[in-house]
Order: structure tokens, then sequence, then C-alpha cells
């Protein structure tokens, strides 16, 4: 039978890391929410942003916290033109067909990461990697609870962005309603390119975190990708807060199930857990949604 | 119809005549076989009940399994083990549909790829599968000749399904599901009947082509039989040939195989340039190969009829 | 107020204390229908009190929050709707929906197939034929659905209702969208249809339909029952009016007419003013179809002009290619003097052309607040909220919900939101297209009194208008349209006594 720290203290460890990987989910659900687009090349953006993190850090020696803001703009700067010329044109032509750009395009970018940069497993190093930070009977890795921080931070950002700003506004009108919101004088293309910007940004940022917290290789975009699909099911698609809580809940789940069941079936239970929910409340938990 | 009979006689010479046709050159026609039947039940599903799944690799994994655990247990014939085995993904299909149906759309395409995942993360966690290591086949391993006969008759089987379901009365309700369900329903439709069927024949082809790639195999693990890859391979072959089209399944497996062997030694530029591919043909062909032939043809008939006018 | 219930086994349909609840809305409240065989019934009611709610319910596309439902007897409370279909009670919809991409005749073999899969082929094609004759379809068995215009498409829906030989259909405001001359050869249809065999249940708002079909007539209000009993007498009613009927069919028409008194002094300013819209030779269509056929139009600063036309003759098209929502296919559109034909529709609303579209498009994911700001675009804080301020001394009842959600507002009060948003740009035209649709007369003469103001105001409208007598009190101007041209144009009081409308409209 565990101990009662043992338990507590992987619990919160879930808690955080199912934070942070809410973080990851973040630019899913927005380009869900307002594009309606399944963006599959998502889980390679990630990646992307591990790799910028990872190279930034080699070069500059510079803590990745800090060059995180450089990621963000560099991936986000990358998206812009595979919306605006790729994606863009494809509007009339039905759902189907920008899912599979995106997933064209996640399949060459993961085989030209490999050609580059090789299967090599890396992970990105911080100086704080492995001190344990102690609360009462808790011990969780203090990097951990740094890289949480950041991604609250960076939600909540984006979730002012989205409510209080004139830019919010125009993203929410063209997720609802994009005929109108042209009508009333929203530039829908240009709202729907910053909206993939922004989402390969948070994704950028997600990247470097897992790039600290776990190592990562070209062809690990696709789990994360399952992962954050299910975090957008349980917070809604588009609620940004919710991707925050979905990402908590799932930590939490898999860390129960990881002490109940076993290790193996952490993975597992999430996606059954994206079942169950796909199924019974595909809405999410909450009621009504940001965008 | 006479196109479907057309395509199966080609691979049907085959048969009539195996020497003509080395053994590589079999092995080939299985796999390009093989792929035409996925990519035409998962067009079923897809272009004709507007179900788009990305779950694939849940059915080539079932049937696999299945073929598999009764060739290693029972005595049972080759053949009645790959129709048990494309059973098994009927079932599958009957037990997930419940859940799977509650989702429309966008929600239904990434249900299916978690349902794939599912099956493939439970087979590793399961000692009595084999668990990571998977399952041997214990029956002697099968003739190029015998494998490219059976998958004849799958592809047969196959093409005459596809071609009841285009023209059948069952395809106008297909239709009305895909184009309304709603409005469907209020007209009398049995909506979740005729969904649930379309997916159990569907799964069923898809689970016999996957048995009898276990058999090829002789090796079945849960990375390689319930991967993504499937699901990834058939819907990327069927949009460049062309979704809902009746010919485009075939063309694009066709496509996908010959592109297969042309880039054997370079694995990543393979499915780099089946990236771009896509990209491309998503782009400025949108109907696939098939759509882009049928334009060209339509523009030569349209250019030669004003010729002579000038 | 119930005068008479009939005898109980004779009943089509029966709803005992029917309830729906979503969340803490009640949108249908404990309600008793009691239908008798044979007859048509109407339903009425101001907008959003709950009829298609009530539809859905009975229908089967609903299930209840509580209470029950009747078909002939037997309590049909958990079946589906494909159940309810197959065992005779149809359904139509308010905005029809047809299978887009099968034909007419596919349409009709949808139901067809689905209970009967071994037909004979003749005797399928004979049910068909006999369908599409009753409806008014005969020969149009190989169209695409798609192709069709909105009166066809409500023949086709209804075709498609009959062929499971329905002993009971529903019609969920069908008259909405169509003019006089549609809704005759709609009032034609519902005659021939209904009968000893087919009883009708009709949804309505266009009052007409319901005087002239309905033996017996219930009005619901705020989702409960109001009233029921004999047509005549409903209608008549002083409560069922002052709630529901509004003034329009009295006083309120001398008021608007009153407006029309200044318009003959406004009309001769008007002419010697600049022309701020011109359109020359415009054509346009969605697809296949060519809707504007070659349309030349100039509006002057500070007119009213309104757009009249049956369905399908261009009137939404025509606002959507001066918005910029559809595209061009030829000639040209001149807005003060600036080609205005390629720029896109976001950029129209900057040179000071505002569309108020029709079915209102309110956002539901931004507050009625957000709503009106967010048209307020490139002006600072000030004057933003100057503007706001102006709107909501306009529509007061905005104000009280400004932070509520754009939808969660009655019909009438989103359409104030959607005028008041088009009016935050500050436009120098405005098109409204069909803002009466769908509303009670007496929202609509508060609408129209606010539209008054507007115009005394100086501010330049198109008004596009199924209502003929409304948009001709309002307008100097009336330009009918019909197959995608102007049949008719002129100053608003002679169109009046035009003899050409009337025939365009009542046939």
């Amino acid at each position: 039978m565990l101990g009662l720290e043992i338990i507590a203290s992987s619990v919160t460890s879930g808690f955080l890391l199912g934070g942070t990987l809410a973080l990851t989910a973040l630019g899913l659900s927005i380009v869900l929410g307002v594009m309606r687009l399944i963006n599959l090349a998502h889980g390679i953006f990630l990646i992307a942003g591990a790799y910028a993190g990872f190279f930034l850090q080699q070069v500059t020696g510079l803590d990745p916290f800090v060059t995180v803001v450089v990621v963000a703009a560099v991936v986000g700067a990358a998206a812009l033109p595979v919306q605006r010329y790729l994606l863009e044109p494809l509007a009339k032509y039905g759902a189907e067909a920008p899912m599979m750009t995106t997933f064209g395009l996640a399949i060459v970018l993961e085989n030209l990461f490999l050609l580059k940069f090789s299967a090599d497993t890396r992970s990105i190093e911080t100086s704080e990697a492995a001190v344990p930070l102690q609360l009462g009977p808790i011990s969780v890795p203090l990097i951990y609870l740094i890289c949480f921080a950041v991604s609250v931070c960076v939600i909540l950002l984006v979730h002012l962005i989205v409510v209080r700003t004139s830019f919010g506004r125009d993203l929410r009108a063209s997720a609802v309603d994009p005929g109108a919101a042209a009508v009333v004088g929203v530039d829908v293309r240009r709202v729907h390119t910053l909206t993939f910007a922004l989402g390969g940004a948070c994704a950028g940022v997600g990247g470097t975190l897992i790039g600290i917290l776990f190592s990562f290789t070209p062809a690990s975009g696709a789990n994360y990708l399952l992962t954050d699909f299910t975090i957008v099911v349980l917070g809604g698609m588009g609620n940004i807060l919710g991707t925050l809580i979905g990402g908590i809940v799932l930590g939490v789940l898999q860390s129960v199930a990881g002490i109940v069941l076993g290790d193996g079936y952490r993975d597992l239970i999430g996606l059954v857990v994206f079942l169950a929910m796909l199924a019974v409340r595909p809405r999410g938990l909450f009621k009504g949604h940001a965008a | 119809m006479l196109g479907a009979l057309v395509i199966a006689g080609v691979f049907a010479v085959g048969a009539l005549f195996p020497h003509l046709l080395s053994d590589y050159a079999m092995q080939i026609g299985f796999r390009t076989m093989l792929y035409i039947v996925l990519g035409e039940a998962w067009n079923l599903l897809a272009g004709y009940c507007g179900l788009v799944s990305l779950g694939s690799a849940s059915f080539v994994g079932i049937g696999a399994y299945v073929l598999v655990g009764l060739l290693n247990t029972t005595p049972m014939p080759i053949g009645l083990a790959v129709v048990v085995g494309g059973g098994g993904g009927a079932v599958l299909a009957a037990l997930v549909s419940p859940a799977v149906f509650r989702m429309r759309g966008l929600y239904f395409t990434v249900g299916t790829l978690a349902l794939g995942e599912a099956m493939r993360l439970m087979m590793v966690n399961a000692p009595w599968f084999g668990g990571a290591t998977g399952l041997f086949l214990h029956v002697d391993w099968p003739s190029s000749y015998a494998l490219y006969l059976y998958g004849l008759v799958l592809l047969l089987v196959t093409e005459f399904v596809l071609s009841v379901a285009a023209h059948s009365r069952l395809s106008i309700l297909m239709r009305a599901v895909r184009d309304d369900e709603d409005a469907a329903a209020q007209v009398g439709v049995r909506t979740f009947r005729v969904k649930l069927f379309t997916f159990m024949v569907a799964s069923f082809l898809m689970s016999a082509a996957g048995a009898l790639q276990a058999y090829k195999l002789s090796a079945i693990e849960p990375y390689g039989m319930f991967g993504l890859q499937w699901s990834v391979d058939v819907l990327a072959m069927v949009i460049i040939g062309g979704m809902g089209l009746r010919y485009g399944p075939i063309f694009g497996a066709i496509l996908v195989i010959a592109l297969g062997e042309l880039l054997a030694d370079y694995p990543e530029l393979h499915i780099a340039i089946t990236g771009i591919i896509l990209i491309v043909l998503v782009r400025f062909a949108p109907k696939g190969l098939v759509g882009l032939a049928g334009q060209a043809r339509a523009w030569f008939a349209g250019r030669s009829s004003g010729a002579g006018l000038a | 107020m119930s005068t008479g219930k009939p005898p109980a086994d004779n009943l089509i349909i029966e709803t005992r204390g029917l309830t729906k609840r979503y969340g803490g809305v009640t949108a249908i409240d404990n309600v008793d229908l009691a239908i008798p065989r044979g007859e048509v019934f109407g339903i009425i009611g101001p907008n959003g009190a709950g009829k298609s709610t009530l539809v859905g319910l009975i229908g089967g596309a609903l299930p209840p929050s509580s209470g029950s439902v009747f078909y002939e007897g037997a309590d049909i409370t958990l079946l589906l709707a494909a159940e309810r279909a197959r065992r005779g009670i149809g359904r139509t919809y308010q905005i029809p929906r047809p299978f887009l991409d099968m034909t007419v005749a596919e349409n009709l073999q949808v139901p067809l197939y689905s209970v009967n899969p071994l037909i004979s082929r003749r005797h399928a094609e004979e049910m068909v034929e006999a369908n599409l004759l009753r409806t008014g379809l005969a020969g149009a068995a190989k169209q695409t659905a798609r192709n069709l215009t909105l009166l066809r498409r409500k023949r086709l829906e209804l075709a498609r209702a009959l062929m499971l030989k329905p002993r009971v259909l529903l019609l969920d405001e069908v008259g909405a969208g169509l003019v006089e001359s549609e809704v005759s050869e709609l009032i034609e249809l519902i005659h021939s249809i209904s009968g000893d065999e087919t009883s009708i249940v009709i949804v309505e708002h266009v009052i007409r339909i319901v005087r002239e079909c309905c033996r017996r007539v219930a009005v619901i209000h705020v989702g409960a029952k109001f009233a029921e009993g004999r047509t005549d007498d409903v209608l008549a009613d002083k409560e069922v009016a002052t709630i529901y009927l509004g003034t329009a069919h009295g006083e309120g028409k001398a008021e608007v007419r009153h407006g029309t008194v200044q318009t003959e002094s406004s009309v001769a300013k008007a002419a010697s003013s600049e022309v701020l819209l011109r359109l020359e030779g415009i054509t346009a269509g969605y697809g296949q179809a060519r809707v504007l056929n070659g349309i030349d139009l100039e509006v002057r600063a500070g007119e009213a002009v309104a757009i009249l036309g049956t369905n399908g003759a261009g009137k939404t098209t025509l606002a959507n290619a001066i918005s910029g929502t559809v595209a061009l296919t030829g000639g040209a559109i001149r807005f003060m003097g600036n080609d205005v034909t390629t720029l896109p529709s976001h950029m129209r609303m900057k040179c000071g052309i505002a569309h108020c579209m029709e079915g209102r498009r309110i956002f539901s994911t931004l507050s009625v607040e957000e709503n009106l700001l967010i048209a307020a675009r490139g002006v600072d804080a000030a004057e933003r909220r100057r503007r706001l301020d102006r709107m909501y001394g306009l529509f007061p009842a905005l104000h009280e919900r400004r932070d509520n959600p754009g939808t969660a507002l009655s019909g009438g009060q989103q359409q104030m939101l959607a005028i008041g948003r088009s009016l935050m740009s500050d436009p120098k035209l405005i098109v409204f297209d069909e803002i009466s649709l769908g509303l009670a007369p007496i929202v609509m003469d508060l609408l129209y009194k606010t539209l008054t103001e507007l115009r005394s105001a100086g501010l330049t409208m198109l008004i596009i208008e199924q209502d003929v007598e409304r948009a001709i009190d309002i307008a100097d101007r009336a330009c009918v349209l019909e197959h995608g041209r102007i049949a008719l144009s002129g100053a608003a009081s002679l169109i009046r006594s035009d003899t050409r409308l009337r025939q365009l409209y009542l046939g």
C-alpha cells in the first residue's frame, strides 16, 4: 500500500503537469473554436517549439524560460504563411481539405526534422532541473511548478486578449458568424491568420515547456496531439479557461490511474476519458464558451 | 459497374497466369489490392455516408488479432478465418457505435482517432494478447500466389459491395443521412440503423484486409497492426484519388503503393513527398486525381468542339 | 379563455402538461392541447412564445422535460422522430430543409424507401408522381433541390412529408417569406390536402393563412396557452389583440400613414440632392443560378427606397451585392462617386454602407453591448461612447440587457439590436433586409416607428420588405423586382395604386 505522501505528491504532480499540458492544447482549442479547423499539424508545431527552445539554449546559453518569448514569436511567425498561403485558399472547400493539408504538412515537417535533426532524443536543460520542492508532506520537482506558472500566465494572457480587447471581439464574432462579421467591418481573413499565428505561438511555448519537462523526438508530436484533443474536448472547444481546467483534470486522472492501475494505463485512461466525453458531453464540461 | 469489373479483371489476369508475374510483382499486387479494399471501405463510410473516420487502424488491428488467435488455436481454414476476422471488425463497430454515433462531424473524426489509439494501448497492456511483443502465427507461411488469390477474392467482394452501395436504394438513404440527418429522421429514416449498417459493412471489409495482412506477416504486434499509419495511409490514398468518387480509392491506392516502391530506400523522403503531394492535390485538385481526370476530359471535349469554329 | 373541448375519442393529437425547459428558460410551460381529427388547427402567438418548440415536441425532434404527447389515443412521448413519422406524423420546417444535393424525385424516395425498401419501381414512380402533382411540382422530378425557389422548396418538403401518408401534418411557419400571390397558392394547397384523413396543425404568423384555413386556433404566449377556441372568436378577442396582433390592423396604420404626408415634400427635396449609390447593370448569382439580371438603380442622399418583389425575385441578393457579401458577375456599383465593385465586405462599411441582414445575424458569443461596439470601428473611445449612448437612447430595452449574450433577447429585441448595430458605424446608407420577418405586428409597429424617426433625421435607406403596405408607407420611392430585374419603379404613392403591382402580387 502506497504511503499517503507518495499519493499526495503524485496527484500534485499530475495537477501541475496537467496545467502545463493545458498550454500545449490551447492553440489547438482556439483554432478549432474560431476557424473550425482540426489542425493535425499542431503536434509538429509543439515539437518545432521544443527544437527552437533547445537550439536557442545551446546557442545563447540563456535560460529557456527567458527565451520562451522568442520561441513564441518564431513559431507564431512561421505559422502565419501556413495559414495565408496553404489554408486560406482552401476555405471554400469544406472542412476536410484544410485538415488534410495540415496533415500533409505534419508528415512533411516531421520527416524533415528527422532528416535534419535525426531521431535522437533530446531535452532542454535548465538549472532548476531536478531540485525538489518540499511543501509539507508533498514533494514535487520545482521545475513542475515553474512550468505550471508559465502555462497559467500565458493562458490568462490569451483569455484577457480574447475577452477584453477589440481583436478578441472580432475573433469571437468571426467564430460564430464570419459572414455577418465581415458585413460589420471585421476583416475575417486577418482574424483567421492572427488566430492561427496565436495558436502557433502558444504551441511554441508549450513545446518548449515539454522539452524542459520531458525528452522529445520528431515523432513525439503525435502523442501530444491526442492528449491535447482530450483536453480540448474536456474543456470545451474554444473555451480558454476551460482548457486549463481540462488539462488539470486530465493530469490528476492520469496520476490516479497510474497509482491505481499501473504505469501503462496512464495514457490509456486519457483516451478512455476522451471517448467518454465525446460520446456523452462533446461540448465540454462547462456551459457556454468564451470564443 | 463496368469500371470496377475492369479493375478486378486486371488483377484476375494475374491470378490466371501466375507464371507471368514474378514473386515480387505478386507481393506488390497483393499490397495494392489490400489498399484498394481499405480505401473502398473508407470511402463507403466517408464519401457515401458522411462519416469521416481517422480510426481505420482499429479495424485493421482487430481483424489481424482475431485471425492469428483463430489460426493458432483451431484448425480453421484460412478463408473462414479471414471471414471471422472481418466479423470481428463488424462486432467492434456495433459495440462502439452507440457512443461513436452520438458524435457529429468533426467530433466523430477525432473520436475515431482516439478509438484507434485506445485499441493500440489496450493491446500493449493486455498480456494475453502478447502485449507489446505481439503474437506469432503458428501455421505455414503462405505462398505469394496463395496470398494473391485471397486478396483477389476480397477485392472482388469489395467491388461488388461498393457497386451495390452506390446504386442501390440504400444509397439514397445514406445520402439523405449524410446531407441532413435530422431532416432524414423527420421523414422516417431510422438514421442509426443506416449508419450502423454502413459502419459494420465498412468495418468488416477493413478487418478482413487486416486479417489477410496478418496472415502475410506471420507475426503481429500492436504498433504495427493498430498503428496510426493505417488510418493515415487510407485517408491519404482516398484524398489523393478522390473522396466520394467511385474510382478514387483505386487510383489513390495504386499511386501510394507505386510511390512507396519508388522511394523504398528513402523512407523519410517517401513520407515527406506523400505529404507534399497531399498538400498540392488538396489545393489544386480537391477532387483528387480521378476528379482531375474528369475535369481534363471535359476540357478536352470542350476544346475539340470549339476548334472548328475559328 | 376556452370555448368548449372536443370529445376525447376524436382527437388526433393531444398534449397533457407538456413542458420544455432549457436550463433556466422554460420554453413551453404546461401546455394542454386537444386537436380533433380531420381539422385544420392553428397555433399562433408572438415571436419567442415557443411555437416552434411545440412543433419540435409533437414531431419528436425534441424530448419534453415533462408532460406527454398522445397520437390517436396512444402515448408517443418516448418515441423518436423517425418512429413518429412512420406512424403518420409529418412535419415541415420553418426554413425548408430538403436534401439539397438530391433531385426532387430522390427527395421523395427517401421516406418511401425507408419504410418500404422492396417496393416495385413502377409503384414507387407512381407514388412520387402523384405527390408531385398534388403539391404543384409536376414535371420537376429531375431538378436538384438546391435550384428551387423558396415556395417550391416548401412544396417539396410537403410532398416529401406526404409520402408517408401522414394522418397529421405539422406545418411550421410555412407562410414565412412568401408574398400575397404565393400565400394564396399556399392556402389553396392546404385546402386541397386537408380532409378527414389528413389533419393539419399550422403554426403561423401570417394571419391570413390562419383566418382562411383554420377552424380552431390556440394562442401561445410566453410558453403557455393563452387562449383557444374558434378562429374568428379568438382573433376578435381584445386580450389576444393586445398581446399579439398589436395595433397594426387598426390605429397603428393611421399613425404610419401620417408619416407619409411628410414624405411628399421630401421627395421634391431629395430629387435635387447628390446620388449616393449607383448600381449599373449589375448581375449576380449563387453557383449556377443567376439571380440578378441587370439592375440599374440610383439612390439619392436622404431618400428612402422600398425594394419589393416576390420571393426569388432577388431582393436579398441585391442587398448582399450592395454590402459585398455576394460578388457581382457583371456591372458596377458606385458609392459616393467611388467604384466599390470589387471592394471586400469589411471595407464597404468603412465607406459608409451598412447592411442590416436578413435573419438579424446577432453574434451569440458577444454581449449586447459588444455586438454594438464591434460595428464602431476606427473611432476613438469618446466617439464610441457617444454613439453607444445614442443607440441606448433609441432602444432603451437594449440598455437594460447590455451585458446579456446577444441572442438571449426576444426576436423583436434582437431586431432592435441588429438595427442599432448597423447604425453604430454612422453610415450614410443602410440597407434593411426583411426586418419584419417572423415578428408579431405589434413589434413591427415599434420598429417602423423608429425607422420613420431615422428617415426624418435624414438617413438614406433601402428597405427590402415583404410587407408591401408598411414599406410603401415609409418610402419615397419603390422598386419592384421580378426575376432579377426591376419591373416597376416610381414614387411610392403612385406605386401603391398601380394595378400592375397588384397583379404581380395577387396574381
